[in-house]
C-alpha cells in the first residue's frame, strides 16, 4: 500500500482530499444550517453547464464550473432579493435553466455527453499542481474566513434577524457564505464527483450535531469528522481498490449510521 | 470650597460635589458602585433636600444625614425608614417640580426609577412613530397611526390575533418598510443610514428564536449581544458573565441553548440584550411558551431589568391578564389604531 501511496498522482491526491475533508465540512455546515440544500442541486447542474460549456469551447472545465457557479449564485441572489423569492425557489428555476442550458450547449457544439457527465464522479488523480495550490489557497482562505468572522457567522446561525438587530450587517454575510459554499461545491465536485460530495459536505456536520455540545464544538467536530471521512475514505480505497468517493462516502455512511445508532441508545 | 454634597465616613470626607438638585446624589450612587462601601456607615450632608432627595437617600442606604434646608414631606420619608437627621430649617414644600410627582403611595424603588427618568440617567431611548400607516400584503395593519414612548418608559401594545402587533415591532425593527409615515429611535429614523449603523440599539426578542434548534450554547447566545465591539476575550467574557449573571442565568452558560426550558430561553436573551447595550428592548409575545411559573418570572425578571437599566420597553402580547400584572402603560391595537 505504502508503495501505491508513494506514487505521485496517489500521494496529490491523498493531500487534496485530506486537505478538503479538513476544511470543506465548514460550507457544508453554512449548508446545513442555513438551509441551502435547494441551492446545493442547482450547483450541481450549473457543474454540468460549466462543463458543457467548457468542453464547447475548448478551455478549462476546472475554472469553467467554478466561475459559471459564482455567476450563477450571483444572478440567483440579486433574483431572490429583486423579486422577493424565497432562494429555494428561485434556486428550482435555476436548476432547470442552467440544466437545459447545458443540453443545448452539448447538442449545438456537439459535445460528448459523456464527458460531461464525469464531471458527476469527479477525479481526484488528474488534479494539475494548478489546481492543486487553488484548492489549498481555497481551503485557507475558508478557515480564515471562518475563524475572523466566527461572531458574524455565529449570530448568521443562530438567527439572521437577530444578527441584524445586533449590528451584524447579515444580508452582506449571507451573500458570501452562499458565495462560499458555491465555492466549495463545485471544488468537492471536481475532486469526489456531484453524487457523492456531500460525503465531505454534509455528512461531517451532520455527525458533529450526534455529539455537539456548542457550535464551538460542531465546528471542530464537523472538520475533525470530515478528515477522518476523506483521508480513511481515501485510504480505504486504495487498500482494497475501490473508487475513492465510493469509499469515502462508504466510511462517511457508516459512521453515521453508527454514531445515529449510538445516539439513540 | 462650599460643596453642596459632603459625605464622610468615620469623620473623613470621602466625597463631594458642587452638582445641583437631584445630581449630587446621582454622582454618589455612581461612587458607591465603584467603591466596596457600606453606605450606612457614611454620614451625608446635603444643602437641601425635599421629598425627592430623601427618597434617593434611602434607595443608596443612607442612615444618618445633616440637611441645610429640608421639607416637611421629605422628613416623613426619612421617619418612615428610620434615617436619623439634623437640619437647619425645616419648610413645608421645596420649590420643585419633582416634589409633587411623588406621592405618599409611591414605593422608594418607582420613586428612584421614575427620578432616574427624570434626571435622564436611564438607558432608554425614545421611539416615536410619527403618521405611520403598515400594510402586509393587500390588508392594511396600521392607518396613519401615531405613537410616542418616553426614554426609560414601559409600554404594552395589546390585541387580538393579526391587528398588527408583530408587524408594528418589526417595523420599528426597520423589517417592514412603511406605506406612509416615519418611525424614530433615539435622534436617527428608522432606515436612515445613521440608522443603520446604530440599529443595535434596538434589541429584538421574538418567538421563534425559541425554537432554535441549532448546537449553541446559552453562553455563545448571549455573546451575540456583543455584535461588533472590538473587545479582548477577557472583557467579552466578563460581559457576558456580568449579563447573564444579571438575569439569573450563568448557571446556563455552557448548556445548549434548545435544551433549556421557554423561562430560560427568556432569561437567556434578556441577557442577550443587555450584552447588546440596547436602549429599547421589544418583546414579542414573550410569554407563548411559557407556563405560569416561568410567565411569573417573567414578570420578575423585567422588573428587575427596569429598575437596573431603565431601558425603554415596548412589549407586544395577546395574553392581557399578565400584561395587566406588569402594570405598564398598555394600549390596545384594534382596526388599524390605537385605542
Amino acid at each position: 500500500m505504502l508503495e501505491i501511496l508513494s506514487l505521485p498522482p496517489i500521494m496529490k491526491g491523498l493531500i487534496v482530499i485530506t486537505v478538503a475533508g479538513l476544511t470543506f465540512p465548514l460550507a457544508g455546515l453554512y449548508l446545513f444550517r442555513l438551509n441551502l440544500l435547494p441551492m446545493r442541486f442547482m450547483l450541481m447542474h450549473g457543474a454540468i453547464l460549466g462543463g458543457s460549456v467548457a468542453l464547447a469551447f475548448q478551455i478549462n472545465p476546472f475554472w469553467t464550473t467554478i466561475g459559471i457557479n459564482i455567476l450563477l449564485v450571483v444572478f440567483m441572489s440579486r433574483s431572490s432579493r429583486l423579486l422577493k423569492m424565497d432562494l429555494g425557489h428561485i434556486s428550482m428555476f435555476f436548476m432547470v435553466i442552467t440544466i437545459s442550458l447545458a443540453f443545448i450547449f452539448i447538442y449545438k457544439f456537439n459535445v460528448p455527453a459523456q464527458d460531461t457527465l464525469t464531471l458527476l464522479w469527479g477525479n481526484l488523480y488528474v488534479l494539475s499542481w494548478v489546481e492543486v495550490t487553488g484548492i489549498g489557497i481555497f481551503s485557507l482562505a475558508l478557515v480564515g474566513f471562518q475563524y475572523f468572522f466566527r461572531r458574524h457567522l455565529r449570530a448568521l446561525f443562530f438567527d439572521r434577524e437577530v444578527a441584524f438587530t445586533s449590528g451584524f450587517n447579515e444580508s452582506l454575510f449571507y451573500y458570501i457564505v452562499v458565495m462560499v459554499v458555491a465555492i466549495t461545491v463545485a471544488l468537492a465536485m471536481k475532486l469526489i464527483g456531484a453524487l457523492l460530495l456531500d460525503a465531505i459536505l454534509l455528512l461531517p456536520p451532520i455527525v458533529a450535531t450526534f455529539h455537539a455540545k456548542s457550535l464551538k464544538g460542531m465546528i471542530i467536530g464537523s472538520v475533525l469528522w470530515g478528515g477522518v471521512f476523506a483521508a480513511g475514505g481515501f485510504l480505504l480505497s486504495v487498500a482494497i481498490d475501490i473508487p475513492a468517493s465510493s469509499a469515502v462516502a462508504a466510511l462517511a455512511c457508516l459512521v453515521f449510521i453508527v454514531m445515529y445508532l449510538t445516539r439513540k441508545k | 470650597m462650599d460643596h453642596s454634597l459632603i459625605v464622610t465616613q468615620n469623620d473623613k470626607v470621602i466625597f463631594t460635589s458642587n452638582q445641583h438638585w437631584l445630581y449630587p446624589l446621582f454622582e454618589l450612587e455612581d461612587f458607591l458602585k465603584q467603591h466596596p462601601i457600606d453606605a450606612s456607615e457614611l454620614f451625608l450632608r446635603d444643602k437641601i433636600a425635599g421629598r425627592a432627595a430623601a427618597c434617593l437617600m434611602v434607595y443608596l442606604g443612607i442612615r444618618h444625614c445633616h440637611v441645610g434646608l429640608i421639607s416637611q414631606r421629605a422628613l416623613s420619608v426619612l421617619d418612615l425608614h428610620n434615617v436619623s437627621y439634623t437640619y437647619d430649617r425645616l419648610v413645608d414644600q421645596i420649590q420643585c417640580r419633582t416634589e409633587n410627582m411623588i406621592d405618599d403611595e409611591m414605593s422608594i424603588s418607582d420613586a428612584y426609577l421614575l427620578l432616574r427618568k427624570r434626571a435622564g440617567r436611564v438607558k432608554g431611548l425614545p421611539v416615536k412613530l410619527d403618521a405611520v400607516s403598515l400594510q402586509m400584503e393587500e390588508k392594511r395593519l396600521l392607518d396613519k397611526v401615531d405613537l410616542f414612548v418616553d426614554r426609560g418608559e414601559q409600554l404594552v401594545i395589546h390585541g387580538s390575533n393579526g391587528v398588527g402587533k408583530t408587524t408594528l415591532l418589526r417595523a420599528i425593527l426597520g423589517f417592514v418598510p412603511l406605506v406612509s409615515g416615519t418611525i424614530k429611535v433615539g435622534d436617527y429614523e428608522v432606515g436612515s443610514s445613521a440608522w443603520k449603523k446604530n440599529r443595535s440599539m434596538v434589541a429584538y426578542i421574538h418567538q421563534e428564536s425559541i425554537k432554535n434548534g441549532f448546537p449553541i450554547t446559552a453562553g455563545e447566545v448571549v455573546k451575540i449581544g456583543l455584535g461588533n465591539s472590538r473587545l479582548t476575550r477577557n472583557d467579552a467574557e466578563m460581559k457576558v458573565e456580568v449579563a447573564m449573571r444579571r438575569t439569573g442565568s450563568f448557571y446556563l452558560y455552557d448548556q445548549l441553548y434548545n435544551t433549556l426550558s421557554g423561562g430560560e430561553k427568556q432569561r437567556v436573551s434578556i441577557a442577550r440584550c443587555l450584552c447588546q447595550n440596547a436602549g429599547v428592548f421589544l418583546l414579542d409575545e414573550p410569554t407563548s411558551f411559557l407556563d405560569q411559573r416561568g410567565k411569573d418570572d417573567l414578570l420578575e425578571l423585567l422588573y428587575e431589568v427596569i429598575h437596573n437599566e431603565a431601558p425603554t420597553m415596548i412589549l407586544v402580547s395577546h395574553e392581557h391578564q399578565w400584561a395587566q400584572r406588569l402594570q405598564w402603560k398598555s394600549m390596545e391595537l384594534k382596526g388599524g389604531a390605537f385605542c
